[in-house]
């Protein structure tokens, strides 16, 4: 089931509004402020104190990668666009400079809350997305070390369904991932035989 | 100008007088037109209202053009009127676009800040988030909900949700009716059943004066559903719909910033009032009138303009909220007496306080 949005905390959240002094600028801030946040407006780039923001709004008409302090798509705060110009090309730059929501130009008495709502919705979900397929991607990358886990065990007289059980056990009794366990095993197998080894070549 | 030398203004005025909710419409007309005949004959006030009415009877579809038709077609720059949060957005792009101001003088459920609105009466801080505050530890935090079907009650119970659920309380059943619908016989057979602590009624209008009369039969055969033991909660409910409630509003418990014969706001020279909308109304053109008294062409000029020029006022020059009073009264021999109050507090629209409430002391007031 989808969560409840957070709605109650945006109450002195910081916004950076990157974005050429404008009548825009002075409505969003308008909006902005009533909704509780503060509201800076900055241009032409975002300084390292950018960092510290809660929110960043930019200007997808006039903008370029290099005004943000991260990579494209890297930002550690949600990004919402401020599109004047409806261009593929734009569209396209806004959503590679990581936009997680947009808002149309000219901004005028509303618009900004449901932007601020779904932008930070979505960056939670792109960020937890992304830790789950970091995670994932780690652990079908040991797939090799849980076969040969399995393989180290079932070697010491066990079936390979037994060893199998035992790797489980061996993580739940350590309280770790079953790929940190099989891990474990190999690493303590290989100490084993590179200590043997030392110890036979000396 | 007229014969006394004063400056002619034209108000506009927009409210049903028929339809499901006229008794509220009403009472806010009451306060308005109370507050126009202060104003006028007011040696202090350079200024007399003329109000020009529009009658959308009770069709949200009406609201926009007859809006429109006023700022276009009569010099007013100001509308009072709109019940519903349903017919208040209708009627925000069309201010937006003539440059004119809606104010607004009836309780709503928050999350709008409009450049072209005032808000006079309370939103979730002034009323939903203390009276639960206050109810969740003396009834319990088993909750049923109800709502007419629109923003009003679907907010409402989100945000009860939200409340309940956080103080680690159960919702044992949400359920809403169209607009003017009286089939309440599924809400009350759920009620029966789950048998929460309390009910929370966003209902309006007819469904909600059958929702409340059918809850007191309820009561009267299923002792569990007394207002000693299991009460009705409402923001929204005033006197003004008292003639057709009858009986049934015995033991409702509401929150708002008046009930009758409350004083300290609005400050109105002693002026007492039916109800809070009626009290909210006459406060909306009383600040108006001070705003634009003794200053020559303001009548034109935006509320962004008026703001800047005067923030001395009770309009927050950011939200556009008022401060009020938190009162949470119960219906006890056909009266609101007064249990719980707290002084004037900002409105938040946006809750960018967070949910933490203000302490409520228990009302020392002599209420008449």
């Amino acid at each position: 089931m989808r969560r409840p949005i957070r709605v109650s905390n945006l109450g002195q959240a910081r916004a950076i509004i990157l974005h050429r002094a404008h009548a825009t600028v002075q409505n969003l801030t308008r909006q902005l402020t009533a909704i509780g946040l503060e509201a800076v407006q900055v241009w032409p780039t975002l300084e390292p104190e950018a960092l510290g923001a809660d929110f960043v709004f930019f200007d997808a008409d006039m903008g370029h990668d290099e005004q943000f302090p991260w990579e494209p798509g890297q930002s550690p705060m949600p990004m919402i666009a401020l599109i004047g110009s409806e261009a593929p090309g734009r569209v396209e730059w806004a959503l590679r400079a990581g936009a997680h929501a947009q808002l149309l130009k000219p901004v005028g008495d509303n618009g900004a809350y449901s932007a601020l709502l779904i932008a930070r919705d979505s960056f939670d979900a792109q960020r937890a997305g992304a830790a789950e397929i970091a995670d994932l991607r780690r652990r079908l990358d040991e797939r090799r070390s849980v076969v040969r886990a399995v393989a180290l065990l079932a070697a010491q007289g066990r079936s390979e369904a037994e060893a199998y059980g035992q790797l489980r056990q061996m993580a739940m009794a350590w309280r770790v991932t079953f790929e940190d366990a099989a891990l474990r095993v190999v690493a303590r197998f290989d100490e084993g035989t590179g200590a043997d080894g030392r110890h036979n070549r000396g | 100008m007229d014969q006394t030398g004063k400056r002619r203004i034209e108000l506009g005025v927009l409210y049903s007088r028929s339809g499901n909710y006229s008794l509220i419409s009403e009472a806010c007309r009451s306060g308005v037109l109370a507050a126009v005949a202060h104003i006028n004959a007011d040696p202090d006030h350079d200024i007399t209202f003329v109000p020009v009415e529009r009658d959308p009877a009770g069709n949200v579809d009406h609201y926009a053009a007859l809006g429109e038709q006023i700022l276009r077609d009569t010099s007013a720059r100001h509308i009072i009127g709109c019940v519903t949060s349903w017919s208040r957005k209708e009627v925000i792009p069309t201010m937006e676009r003539h440059g004119g101001t809606l104010w607004y003088s009836v309780p709503y459920e928050g999350f709008e800040a409009s450049d072209h609105v005032v808000y006079t009466h309370a939103c979730p801080n002034q009323h939903l988030v203390p009276l639960l505050d206050w109810a969740l530890p003396v009834y319990g935090s088993r909750a049923y909900l109800t709502g007419s079907n629109y923003i009003w009650g679907w907010e409402m119970n989100r945000l009860a949700r939200e409340i309940v659920t956080g103080a680690g309380g159960a919702i044992l059943g949400e359920r809403y009716l169209q607009i003017g619908s009286r089939d309440v016989a599924r809400m009350i057979e759920e009620i029966r059943v789950t048998r929460p602590d309390f009910i929370l009624n966003s209902l309006i209008g007819p469904s909600s004066y059958e929702f409340l009369a059918a809850y007191r039969s309820l009561g009267k055969a299923d002792a569990h559903f007394t207002p000693q033991n299991c009460p009705v909660l409402s923001c929204n409910m005033t006197e003004c719909e008292f003639p057709a409630l009858g009986d049934a509003a015995e033991g409702l418990i509401a929150a708002g910033p008046y009930f009758r014969g409350a004083m300290g706001w609005p400050d109105a020279r002693a002026t007492t009032f039916g109800s809070s909308h009626e009290a909210a109304a006459f406060a909306a053109v009383w600040e108006l009138g001070r705003l634009l008294n003794r200053r020559p062409g303001a009548e034109n000029a935006s509320l962004a303009e008026l703001l800047r020029a005067d923030a001395s006022g009770v309009i927050d020059a950011e939200t556009h909220h008022t401060r009020l009073p938190v009162l949470i009264a119960q219906v006890r021999g056909g009266a609101f007496q007064t249990i719980r109050a707290t002084g004037p507090i900002a409105g938040d629209p946006y809750l960018s306080r967070g949910l933490a409430s203000v302490p409520l002391s228990p009302n020392l007031r002599v209420v008449s």
